[in-house]
């Protein structure tokens, strides 16, 4: 017990939130518009689906657009964490060789850069919400609960991608392939009661796990109900994601310098 | 902190220490016997996975006030055995006892952002090596003023020359001192004039220190600063005793092998 305390020391916190955020600083210091990027990219994509797709699909703008934009900012989020993961320790190498910092600091040194994003990001839902002035419930607070899970999930994928990462860099590879996939195969892009591309998709859905941890941040938003497996999917895979993590970590941390 | 170290109890026990390090070694390639075998090397190189040994079988005892010089030639593991001392590597079987805190300076130039200033890096290093954000800004000063850099310290660290940049890691490095030192070559860096400061700051943190563990090929230097000597070849243990017989039996075995 004394152990998960130490684990959330105040130094500690302090560790993970300057360097992640003193990083993230870092990175955009020589461009002219900064942080500004990070909502570039994603108003550019939204934009232009948002014109185009709305059409295709046959629903009106106003209730795609906020549908596509929640899910591509929660996707950036996930993908955040499931592709930064598989190098984590390989890009710390020259503070693993240098002694002195924990395993763990360098884990939560890159969850919180992924948060730090997601935060930027979440300007462009408010903003969407205001144009297509979308009334919020109460109830909207629940996706909260969606974002807090979602987090600590990324804390277990970083240390169990990061450790299997730095013993066969393949990983990389391979989860670059599959998100691609798993972008087009979640309903971001479009919507699962849609004719044509939503209902053939949308059978497979219950299979997809980034689904279900969409939904459970994206239904509370615009006011849907939450179906009662995804929170079964989503917590049984938080619990089965914590035991992998702690046996992979138990197990091969002490190998890790090697192998970065 | 100090005060729960007892004085009587050694300072590192190391019993049986042994590291195997995974390396990717490619197969058999002839490179350089034509161009259409070069590419086809190139293409289907098959690295094969070997495990190698480092330190084999490695037993010493550091008592308080003791200094040990690793001695060996270069590859006998010395900078290894520093390595699993300061706990970056942990040994893949024995056992290994430190008491106190054990902090290496090790290439210290590494783990430094190029992109952030100089400022921005001693906070950075400073966090790293687990001190308060308020207790590094106690300590800006000094570090700025040891390591001359004045205006330069707001300066991003590549527009740095290799000797100002090498002043500021050091002078970073330097920042805590350790109840153990382990030593990776003595350093001695900068100008005439700052090369006295460092020799004096490195005069210090022996003096303060608890231990010293010092690896290098200076004799002249072992002799006057350590105790004990530990003779390493090819990773393993050929002598563990006073300073000057093991410095004879490295002499007189660099002798025998020239010979053979």
């Amino acid at each position: 017990m004394s152990e998960i305390v130490s684990l959330f020391s105040m130094k500690r916190i302090q560790l993970w939130g300057f360097t992640s955020w003193f990083q993230f600083l870092i990175r955009y210091r020589k461009t002219l518009l900064g942080p500004a990027w990070l909502l570039v990219g994603p108003i550019m994509f939204i934009a232009f689906l948002g014109l185009l797709f709305a059409q295709v699909g046959g629903v009106s703008r106003a209730e795609f657009v906020p549908h596509l934009t929640i899910g591509l900012i929660v996707w950036t989020l996930i993908s955040g964490f499931v592709i930064g993961s598989t190098n984590v320790f390989q890009q710390a190498k020259g503070q693993i060789l240098q002694g002195g910092i924990d395993l763990t600091d360098i884990v939560m040194v890159s969850v919180f850069s992924t948060i730090i994003h997601f935060l930027h990001q979440i300007v462009l839902i408010v903003a969407v919400f205001i144009i297509f002035s979308i009334s919020v419930t109460p109830y909207a607070l629940f996706s909260l609960v969606g974002v807090i899970l979602l987090i600590i999930n990324g804390i277990w994928l970083t240390i169990f991608f990061g450790i299997i990462g730095a013993r066969y860099r393949d990983l990389a590879e391979i989860v670059q392939a599959v998100m691609r996939i798993a972008f087009l195969a979640t309903p971001i892009i479009w919507m699962p009661g849609e004719t044509g591309r939503g209902g053939v998709m949308g059978v497979f859905l219950v299979y997809n796990p980034f689904h279900h941890f969409l939904e459970l941040i994206r239904a509370p938003l615009l006011g849907d109900p939450i179906a009662p497996l995804s929170w079964m999917v989503v917590l049984t895979i938080t619990a089965i994601g914590f035991i992998l993590a702690y046996f992979c970590f138990s197990r091969f941390a002490k190998n890790l310098a090697l192998w970065v | 902190m100090n005060a729960t170290i007892s004085t009587t109890q050694p300072l590192v026990h190391a019993k049986n220490i042994c590291l195997h390090v995974p390396i990717f070694k490619p197969r058999d390639r002839q490179l350089l016997s034509s161009p259409g075998k070069f590419l086809r090397d190139l293409y289907f190189f098959r690295t094969q996975r070997e495990i190698v040994t480092i330190l084999d079988n490695i037993s010493f005892t550091l008592h308080p006030g003791e200094r040990l010089g690793l001695i060996g030639s270069n590859g006998a593991g010395k900078s290894t055995l520093l390595r699993v001392i300061a706990g970056i590597y942990r040994p893949s079987s024995g056992n290994l006892m430190v008491n106190g805190t054990a902090k290496g300076l090790f290439s210290i130039t590494m783990g430094m952002s190029p992109e952030a200033t100089g400022l921005e890096n001693i906070y950075m290093r400073g966090l790293q090596m687990g001190l308060k954000l308020n207790e590094i800004k106690k300590l800006v000063p000094e570090i700025v003023a040891f390591s001359e850099l004045d205006d330069a310290i707001e300066s991003p660290l590549n527009t740095y020359s290799t000797g100002m940049s090498m002043r500021l890691a050091f002078s970073v490095s330097t920042m805590v001192e350790p109840d153990i030192l382990l030593l990776d070559e003595w350093i001695g860096t900068g100008d005439a004039r700052f090369r006295d400061k460092v020799k004096a700051r490195m005069d210090k943190l022996v003096e303060d220190s608890r231990g010293l563990i010092l690896a290098s090929h200076n004799t002249a230097l072992m002799k006057n600063l350590c105790t004990r000597g530990l003779v390493l070849s090819k990773g393993k243990m050929i002598f563990c005793g006073e300073i000057d017989e093991a410095l004879d039996i490295y002499a007189n075995d660099k002798l025998i092998q020239t010979k053979a």
